[in-house]
């Protein structure tokens, strides 16, 4: 089975997105005879032509990209659009997608999952699925646990998918958790994000006293 | 009351979406708003780098000195802002995504609750109302309006306003005129 996947994080090869990508691709590739080439958007945008080829030429496509302002990346939009000549020809892959965010609750991809369901009904390609993920920032402040767990379930994903061609939806829901969050849940957990991701951040940056800064007030 | 459209239209031959669109700002004026309109394919706005700079080494501003800024600063001082674009594959152009992208140094990056979910704090108390003005493709559904719609809805609840309306360029203007009014 042949395999492109495409990260659309605008942060290329550095990017959460990625962590997640590798971990399902070294599930897809523990399949005999399975093999995946990734292709980094970033490195694409002068000359999407040369991506809309690899993605007809593909057997499966996978893009993958991280929740801004709701929906897809405005660069992963731009592909997107570049790929509506090759829409109901006759040569297209099976399409599927990956999305985290960093919020903590998966819910917030659910509305975007909708449209790329549909978008891919509309370039008229199978639909594989999506995997999302919330939670995907910030990995470095999570007990390590939790996050060996996501990969781990990636790894598996990947695996599955490497030997049927289709996302298990078991393992699809456990990756999702926690869908959405109790009031309690929140309240324990925006405190400890907001010290220990943004205000180390902003340290590091010697900017925490500028935190609040209004420039355009 | 002072109305910010961004016209997303990547297409400068499609004269039927920025007449529609100039009909739009021209009926806002005449009934004593004060309407701009922005087109965003004249403009330089790079793609957002993901780079969290603006929230986190110069609060408030991004570091990409692009037109951007400027947007984002005019976005602020608006009391309305209409995100204008043709359904592209049933979604906004990447034109005016990518310019919606670079909008987060309006907010904080801290988060908190709201309604029971997750998102971003505040930067400034208030925001300006959002409306979405959209040209149907060939292809539109009802399916693609609800999608559409409530990506509209959640994108608002996330930059913390409100969505006003969401109506197509090619149905009665007046009703988008009528929606700014009472908002």
């Amino acid at each position: 089975m042949q395999l492109t996947f495409i990260n659309g994080s605008p942060r290329g090869k550095n990017s959460n997105t990625g962590k997640f990508m590798d971990n399902f691709i070294r599930g897809f590739l523990e399949t005999d005879g399975n093999n995946c080439d990734v292709e980094y958007l970033v490195h694409h945008r002068k000359d999407l032509d040369r991506l809309v080829t690899i993605f007809s030429n593909s057997e499966n496509v996978i893009i993958a990209f991280p929740l801004y302002v709701d929906a897809m990346p405005g660069s992963t939009k731009e592909f997107m659009e570049a790929l509506v000549p090759i829409a109901h020809t006759g040569t297209i892959p099976a399409l599927g997608f990956m999305s985290q965010c960093g919020f903590p609750e998966t819910h917030h991809l659910r509305f975007v999952e909708r449209y790329l369901e549909k978008y891919t009904r509309k370039l008229g390609c199978n639909y594989i699925g999506s995997i999302m993920k919330g939670g995907g920032e910030g990995l470095h402040i999570q007990p390590g646990f939790l996050v060996e767990k996501s990969f781990e379930l990636m790894y598996e994903i990947g695996l599955e998918f490497g030997k049927t061609g289709s996302l298990n939806p078991i393992l699809l829901e456990k990756l999702a958790q926690p869908e959405s969050l109790e009031i309690q849940q929140i309240q324990g957990l925006v405190p400890y994000v907001n010290e220990k991701l943004w205000d180390g951040w902003l340290a590091e940056n010697d900017a925490l006293d500028k935190s609040f800064d209004r420039p355009w007030d | 009351m002072k109305i910010l459209i961004f016209n997303g239209n990547p297409d400068v031959n499609d004269v039927q979406f920025d007449t529609g669109i100039t009909q739009f700002a021209n009926q806002l004026t005449d009934t004593g708003h004060n309407a701009e309109i922005v087109n965003l394919r004249e403009k330089n706005i790079r793609p957002c780098t993901g780079c969290f700079k603006c929230w986190i080494k110069t609060p408030g501003t991004c570091v990409i000195k692009d037109d951007a800024i400027e947007l984002s600063e005019k976005f602020i001082h608006s009391d309305h802002v209409v995100l204008a674009s043709p359904l592209m594959m049933g979604y906004f152009s990447a034109l005016l995504k990518n310019a919606l992208d670079r909008s987060i140094p309006n907010l904080h990056p801290h988060l908190e609750e709201v309604d029971g979910e997750i998102h971003h704090k505040k930067r400034y108390d208030t925001y300006p109302d959002i409306g979405v003005l959209l040209k149907r493709e060939e292809s539109t559904d009802q399916e693609d309006i609800d999608i559409v719609t409530d990506l509209c809805t959640r994108m608002c609840i996330n930059i913390r306003t409100s969505l006003s309306f969401v109506h197509f360029i090619e149905d009665s203007l007046q009703e988008a005129v009528n929606a700014v009014n009472i908002h």
